[in-house]
């Protein structure tokens, strides 16, 4: 039998350093923020044209603004990004017109987001965010104990992180969608590391003779050890299914979320249980034994 | 006989004959209300957020009472960094606590020489509120003029008003949504005192006008394009008080011109040559033939009681979001595909339960979501994807725990594998569904369709695993399911 607890140093010493270079990562590097939180235009087309082709064309309508073009993962649809500034409202009408001219290149999507508008939205993904943690922290807490609702809750907020680590090193454009896709991370992760606690909360009511934690913790991974494996594979499996056929501006979504699902599999295990004992639970089980 | 009496057979029927009739809809041609909405990204189309400024509106209610306070409380104030400011040296008896709340004002502060009075937050939030909705009813009745039947228009949140079609649009819609609309006649008059110079810069006319408007477009019932010496006028035609304004004003002001000014500019000014009774008349201004009818459409639906703009727009081409569906329906089948094959080469028997309950699990979900009229988006698409996930991991729960069960040899190891199963299940999912829940409240866009789709997926997840799955481990002989270990 393998001794999952034995390695929780490493884990932690893992966890630490992905954290570290999530943040050297956002720090240095940022995040490739969409319209949806920066405000600006974003134009999806379809061309058989280059990069550089689509630069110049979308750069020639309005010079001074900002244009960044890119290629969706496996087709020949594109991505144009371009900044906000003076009389946005006329710049998307003479941008469809100018473009709607050209044969080779058809405007499948275009889309634009005042810059306040998004600041707003900035704000409404974030009270999202915080108030289902808040909820799941409180539902834990009522089901479990303090200690497995605070493990839990960092175990999420160690997977949600990374994951936008993840975005930030492989310049994932961070938009609405991506929110989306890290409340899904937060959804998987919690749900992984619940399993495991149920598990555990089941065997500490059953073994009440003698009382280690460390083992318990240990029992709780290896016998969820096969559920874990093939429920994170069949997720990945569906999954790969949705890169390989998203709809062209979504490709990246599920791509996220296979490393949420790696990510979130991996802190369940090394770090959700593992700090249950370092909250101190097992003085809980004593004081409730005697 | 047994199996007659069982609940969860009878159960799984009864949700087989719900889908059937629930999903039915979607395939007939029938005007259904009870059918799945396909979100804009799906079907093509455009939506416009479109705000109406909060500190416009503010500065029209602000004049409103002040000339409120004029005329029946005679007191004479001002405007001063949003708040009003009345001189002490008035008669303020009249002016009760009683009378400042039904007018949704409070008294801020009371110097020695003036009070400081300000529009009471609550009631300005509900005015704010009321005004939105009623700046949609506007919108709505521009829109449909312009012949958009299929518009969807909602308000969102206090301020903002959410406008969707689908198909392709009449590029006239962007031009009539975000004019404000306010039309005002203002009578020439040659003084410095009280007056304005409005000038047309396209026609070179100029005019100097009173400030105040003698005949405001509130009053106009109807209007319409015609031609006049074939060049296109917006004819009008206004209520019986507007007709009587419009026909004393005219009485006493011929010979002089009388300006009309819409938003702001001035459109033409022409000159009163005649007393106009009827309360009927024309606007003529070099209008194409567009212009004139967009401006008769938004005359007639009204003018909107502040500024609007449109912060958010998008454009959807019908090609994008069919190619979405068509893959993510092709990636759900796959997915399904390649999630039976592996369940079937792991758990034998089991692993078929589990291509079914995928199945039902799905037909659940779009029966709820027709049930409910819901939106299906493309993030919806991906939160239905990951439905079928949660289903997979609630039968790898269930068959593991029974394994887990046979090996320990405890008595009734499929029963009591289930219910703890099902247990776990339930925490996990519970947690997953009350966070989907705040999402759908507190987000936008995008977020909502992904989490409606992932709330009522997870709910038929564990419907499907507590009656279906388990009638499956009930009727079917646990020899052959391939779960017993010996």
């Amino acid at each position: 039998m393998i001794d999952f607890f034995k390695y929780r140093k490493l884990s932690y010493m893992a966890s630490s350093f992905l954290i570290v270079m999530t943040i050297l990562f956002i720090f240095f590097k940022g995040l490739n923020l969409g319209i949806d939180f920066k405000g600006g235009f974003n134009v999806e087309v379809r061309s058989d044209l280059s990069n550089q082709e689509l630069t110049n064309i979308f750069s020639r309508i309005d010079t001074s603004r900002e244009v960044i073009v890119k290629k969706e993962i496996s087709s020949n649809v594109y991505s144009v990004r371009i900044e906000s500034g003076i009389d946005d409202k006329l710049f998307l009408d003479s941008l469809r017109e100018s473009v709607s001219t050209l044969i080779n290149i058809e405007i499948l999507m275009s889309e634009y987001i005042e810059p306040t508008f998004s600041s707003n939205l900035i704000q409404n993904a974030i009270y999202a965010l915080l108030s289902s943690i808040f909820v799941i922290a409180l539902y834990i807490w009522i089901r479990f104990d303090w200690q497995f609702a605070f493990a839990g809750i960092l175990a999420l907020l160690h997977d949600v992180f990374i994951s936008i680590g993840f975005m930030s090193i492989f310049n994932i454009e961070f938009n609405l969608t991506m929110i989306a896709a890290i409340l899904l991370i937060a959804g998987y992760s919690i749900n992984d590391t619940i399993v495991l606690f149920d598990r555990l909360r089941t065997l500490s009511s059953e073994e009440d003779v003698k009382i280690n934690l460390p083992s318990m913790i240990n029992k709780s991974i290896i016998l969820n050890l096969r559920r874990t494996i093939l429920t994170s594979f069949t997720t990945i499996l569906a999954l790969i299914c949705l890169v390989i056929l998203a709809p062209v501006n979504l490709t990246e979504m599920p791509i996220v979320f296979i490393f949420g699902v790696l990510i979130g599999t991996y802190s369940s295990i090394f770090l959700g249980l593992p700090m249950i004992h370092a909250l101190n639970y097992e003085s809980v089980l004593k004081s409730r034994d005697s | 006989m047994n199996i007659l009496k069982k609940w969860r057979l009878w159960s799984t029927l009864l949700i087989l004959v719900f889908c059937y009739f629930a999903i039915k809809p979607n395939f007939q041609n029938l005007e259904s209300s009870n059918k799945i909405n396909y979100g804009l990204d799906i079907q093509g189309g455009s939506s416009f957020l479109l705000e109406l400024s909060e500190d416009v509106f503010k500065k029209n209610l602000l004049l409103k009472i002040v000339s409120q306070l004029e005329l029946d409380y005679d007191l004479n104030s001002s405007i001063n960094n949003g708040q009003i400011e009345i001189d002490n040296a008035q008669d303020l008896t009249k002016l009760t606590n009683i009378v400042m709340q039904s007018m949704g004002l409070t008294l801020n502060k009371k110097t020695e020489s003036i009070s400081i009075i300000e529009i009471e937050s609550q009631f300005f939030k509900k005015s704010i509120s009321d005004m939105t909705l009623n700046a949609v009813e506007i919108i709505r009745s521009r829109v449909d003029f312009l012949g958009n039947k299929e518009l969807s228009i909602q308000k969102t949140g206090l301020n903002r008003i959410l406008l969707e079609i689908p198909g392709s649009l009449n590029q006239n819609v962007k031009e009539i949504i975000s004019k404000t609309a306010e039309l005002n006649f203002h009578i020439e008059k040659n003084s410095y005192v009280d007056t304005i110079l409005l000038e047309n810069i396209e026609t070179n006319e100029s005019v100097r006008v009173m400030e105040r408007p003698s005949l405001t477009g509130d009053y106009i019932q109807d209007a319409s394009m015609q031609y006049d010496n074939n060049s296109p006028v917006v004819s009008f035609s206004l209520n019986k008080a507007g007709a009587e304004i419009f026909g004393d004003l005219t009485e006493k002001n011929v010979g002089k011109r009388f300006a009309i000014v819409l938003d702001g500019t001035l459109i033409s000014a022409p000159v009163v040559r005649d007393t106009i009774s009827g309360g009927a008349g024309v606007i003529s201004g070099n209008f194409t033939n567009e212009e004139a009818n967009n401006l008769a459409i938004i005359l007639k639906s009204g003018s909107l009681p502040t500024d609007i703009s449109i912060i958010q727009e998008k454009q959807v081409g019908p090609s994008l979001g069919k190619e979405g569906v068509t893959k993510g329906i092709y990636a759900s089948i796959i997915a399904l595909i390649a999630i039976t094959i592996f369940m079937i080469a792991y758990y034998k028997v089991s692993g078929l339960f589990t291509a079914i309950s995928i199945i039902t699990c799905l037909l659940l979900l779009f029966s709820l979501m027709s049930l409910m009229n819901a939106t299906l988006t493309l993030p919806g698409v991906i939160g239905i994807v990951l439905t079928i996930g949660m289903c997979v991991d609630a039968n790898v729960l269930v068959y593991e725990r029974i394994k887990e069960n046979f090996l320990n040899k405890s008595d009734d190891p499929r029963n009591s594998g289930f219910n703890s199963a099902f247990i776990t299940i339930l925490d996990s999912n519970l947690t997953t569904v009350f966070a989907a829940i705040f999402l759908f409240a507190f987000g936008f866009g995008p977020i909502r369709g992904f989490s409606i789709s992932l709330i009522i997926g997870i709910f038929s997840s564990l419907v499907v695993t507590y009656i279906i799955l388990k009638l499956f481990l009930e009727i079917v002989p646990i020899e052959k399911t391939g779960l017993k270990i010996k």
